[in-house]
């Protein structure tokens, strides 16, 4: 069974310009929801956004794990419609299991996030 | 080796199909008919280890297999009663090309695929992996060896399928004992003793026979086995006497995948390819076995007017079974090229080509997934009871919903409210985009009130409501209902996108748990966890709560004082815990839907969705005070109720009360005298006023609504509404 944790996250919603040139810590996980939306991991408190009308979220509300490449592959096999992406790092979003998933593909492991309000379901169906 | 047929276990022998092991015992399928043992007619089923419709032919034996014929009446009966089908796990495979079927021309398409740098995936049905469906992607579903496999295809599929032998159609081809010439050469070469065999058409290999020419007239035989056959060589009927007929007619391509995929890229190759042999025109007997059609059948529908193959098929329903044409089809284009002298294509194919259990059509599907709150286990822990709600997960009631009424009424009470929609507008345009949204006077909020609102769709019917809650010139929080917030969101985005607004939104809806905090000790509650001076009603603000960080709402929807925390999703638990804590002498404790809808409703607050319908106007329920239509701004839906406004109301939202505790149900029909004047949309006894209250739709008789009406065959008064402190004095408070 995948057992996923609670996720300290920041989620921003400016202007794409203003997300491209933020300046994010070098651990930093950015996952561009949307081009004008991006889900950091992990949270970034002191995170600076130039568009003054940004919407900065510190969210506690996504559950994650890493997982090797291989387990990725399996949980996309098994219950996934979509292929993962052949160039890494890469990011890549969808329903999984019918629960919406997001993962992010780096060179040697990925990260697999989802809304925590469905933490039990996702465990329970992959 | 042994495996229990109808009970009695019977030996086989390695390498045996289930079809050759009971032959082998001289059992034959009951259903009767022509066997050709390639998987193509539904002559062998029977059901297998529980599952039905199985082809014996296409099944290997095994130790114990259970196998029950019993097919009597055309098909092998279904499980009686309930069945829960075994989960089956579903696989997803991407490739450039796939092929179906591993014949020669299925190896050799195979073989060319891969040498041009294509990634390949074939099935083989020898392997157990059978192709059922093709669908746009194009998509292949096969079924491999107890799982299912959804195969996403880039580039090309390749139908290798081969050709199916046609089957005899005269009197008494049900009758066991007749065979292909290839299922006669496979049982041969299994060993199999056919006793004396009469071939008619082409011979088969490896099988002792005497050949005769001509065309078969009939099947002669007795309990159900054949005895003889009557071949007419082209002047007189001969009969032959024997033990078996093998029958070589000619082949027609096994093309249903193609077909079924012929506005994709799904081609054809080897005898898949080759075009169908077409018999003599059938003169007697059954035509198609599935579906019980023969040629009088046929004659019948002929003779009124279905002269085309698509409406024969529908006509009769000939193709339309569990071999999907495979035996029939050569026959119905041989009777409609003689019938109309034209040869017609074959019918269209469709999934699914095989039967499949439920278990395996399920494969990889899902309801759709509920969501928890923070504060389920909570919940749980507090003996709720669970429903699903607009997506989630809630409480619908901790036991006692009475008790939990009055903790609202005469304490305080506490609600997790964190489903309900959130979301966040801020940009320079914000005020510009949600004059455009909303009917209300956006521009007239001040910074840190709040405002009730109905959103309406370019028809100006009601879709959601919620409140508006100004957090500066540029930013605002809408709150909308928990079943309503991910419409909403992308009703909110598409209006953003399609005008010239710059604004950013950000739905947070599962991002911040919410609790309410409600009833008269409300303020003492919240002064005890923290909120120095109690907010005004409809203000909002910032405020640390039992040390943790709210945006705090005072509202109502429930009639009493009211607060709404917004709050991290990480200190749900800490905020529920710590006010359940801090309010053990004001009486506190949770309540749940079933106290929430019963409150609501004395207050004559609507649920969007219960008591609104689709084309539920502002002024149909009652609630055109929230409309502002010379507020400066054009919003969506405001051509329509120009025009609507302009019309006689013919129906309205309104209250009913009635003398008793007994409740009505939602849908309850309202009467006057013998005339059906409405329906009940929300009702409760109401604890309070003791006394029955409702919502209901009521229609305009002779331009007036009637007030003394018929509910359940008791008097019942339409009221206005709120029913219960009119002047909102305790919201208020």
């Amino acid at each position: 069974m995948l057992a996923l944790n609670r996720l300290d996250t920041t989620r921003i919603i400016a202007t794409p310009a203003a997300l491209d040139a933020a300046a994010y810590t070098k651990d930093a996980v950015v996952i561009r929801i949307a081009p004008d939306e991006a889900l950091v991991i992990p949270a970034q408190p002191d995170l600076t956004v130039a568009d003054e009308h940004a919407i900065v979220l510190q969210d506690s509300a996504w559950s994650g794990v890493w997982v090797s490449p291989e387990k990725a592959a399996d949980i996309l096999e098994r219950h996934c419609e979509w292929e993962a992406p052949a160039a890494l790092p890469a990011q890549a979003q969808g329903a999984v299991a019918g629960i919406p998933t997001k993962f992010y593909f780096d060179t040697d492991r990925v990260l697999v996030v989802i809304p925590s309000p469905y933490q039990r379901e996702f465990e329970h169906r992959i | 080796m042994r495996l229990i047929v109808d009970g009695t276990p019977i030996p086989y022998q390695p390498g045996d199909k289930l079809l050759t092991a009971m032959l082998r015992n001289n059992i034959h399928p009951t259903g009767g008919g022509c066997l050709c043992t390639g998987g193509d007619c539904p002559h062998c089923l029977a059901t297998v280890d529980g599952v039905s419709y199985v082809r014996t032919c296409q099944v290997h034996a095994s130790p114990g297999m259970i196998v029950a014929r019993d097919h009597t009446a055309g098909y092998p009966p279904l499980p009686e009663g309930n069945v829960y089908p075994e989960e089956v796990a579903s696989r997803n495979l991407h490739c450039d090309v796939a092929v179906i079927g591993q014949g020669e021309s299925g190896q050799a398409a195979a073989t060319t695929a891969m040498a041009a740098g294509k990634k390949v995936i074939t099935l083989d049905v020898d392997q157990g992996q059978e192709a059922i469906g093709i669908y746009n992607g194009p998509l292949v579903v096969a079924r491999a060896n107890g799982e299912m496999w959804y195969i996403h295809v880039k580039e090309e599929v390749i139908v290798a399928t081969g050709a199916a032998e046609i089957h005899p159609v005269a009197p008494g081809n049900g009758l066991a004992g007749i065979y292909t010439a290839r299922a006669a050469e496979n049982l041969a070469r299994a060993g199999i003793d056919l006793g004396k065999v009469i071939s008619v058409g082409t011979a088969p290999n490896y099988v002792w026979h005497e050949h005769v020419s001509g065309r078969i007239m009939r099947f002669e035989g007795t309990d159900g086995k054949v005895s003889s056959v009557v071949v007419n060589d082209g002047a007189t009927d001969q009969t032959y006497a024997c033990d078996s007929v093998v029958v070589g007619l000619g082949f027609h391509p096994r093309d249903a995948l193609r077909r079924m995929g012929h506005d994709l890229p799904v081609r054809a190759v080897g005898d898949a390819a080759r075009e169908s042999d077409i018999p003599p025109c059938p003169l007697a007997g059954t035509v198609c076995t599935c579906s019980g059609i023969g040629v009088e059948e046929l004659d019948y529908i002929w003779d009124h007017g279905f002269h085309e193959m698509e409406l024969v098929k529908r006509g009769t329903l000939a193709g339309t079974g569990t071999c999907q044409g495979s035996v029939c089809l050569p026959h119905l284009r041989s009777y409609l090229q003689d019938r109309g002298q034209e040869l017609q294509p074959p019918f269209t194919a469709r999934p699914l080509t095989r039967q499949v259990t439920l278990g395996e059509i399920s494969a990889g599907a899902h309801h759709h997934a509920m969501a928890e709150s923070a504060l389920h286990d909570e919940h749980l822990k507090a003996g709720a009871q669970m429903e699903r709600f607009g997506h989630w997960w809630r409480p619908w009631t901790y036991g006692d919903w009475q008790a939990e009424y009055w903790a609202v009424r005469e304490a305080v009470s506490i609600m997790d409210v964190g489903t309900l929609g959130k979301i966040v507008v801020s940009g320079p345009d914000a005020l510009p985009f949600l004059e455009k949204i909303y009917p209300t006077d956006i521009a007239s909020i001040r910074t840190g009130r709040s405002r009730y609102v109905l959103l309406l769709d370019e028809r100006g019917f009601v879709m959601d409501d919620g409140l508006v809650c100004k957090e500066s010139d540029t930013r605002y929080i809408l709150s909308l209902t928990s079943g309503g917030s991910s419409h909403s969101e992308m009703w909110l985005r598409d209006w953003a996108a399609s005008g010239p607004y710059d604004v950013r939104i950000i739905n947070q809806t599962m991002s911040l748990g919410a609790i309410n905090v409600t009833g008269p000790y409300t303020n003492e509650l919240l002064k005890r966890a923290g909120l120095e001076k109690p907010m005004r009603f409809m203000r909002h603000g910032k405020a640390t709560i039992a040390g943790v960080d709210c945006h705090v709402f005072r509202l109502s929807f429930t009639g009493e004082t009211s607060y709404e925390l917004h709050h991290p999703l990480k200190d749900s638990v800490k905020l529920w815990r710590a006010l359940l804590d801090l309010g053990q002498d004001l009486g506190i404790k949770p309540h749940g839907l079933e106290a929430l809808t019963r409150l609501r409703l004395e207050k004559g607050h609507i649920i969007i969705g219960q008591d609104t319908d689709l084309d539920s106007t502002p002024r149909r329920i009652h609630h055109d005070w929230m409309v502002k239509m010379n507020k400066g701004a054009d919003f969506i839906g405001r051509q329509a109720l120009l025009r609507t406004n302009a019309i006689e109301l013919d129906k309205m939202l309104v209250g009913f009360e009635m003398d008793t505790r007994e409740e009505p149900n939602e849908g309850d029909t309202i009467w006057v005298g013998e005339e059906y004047v409405g329906y009940i949309t929300s009702r409760t006894y109401s604890p309070i006023l003791d006394k029955s209250v409702m919502l209901g739709w009521l229609f305009y008789q002779d331009g007036e609504l009637p007030t003394d009406v018929t509910i359940k065959g008791r008097p019942a008064k339409r009221v206005d509404v709120p029913f219960y402190d009119k002047e909102a004095a305790r919201a208020r408070a």
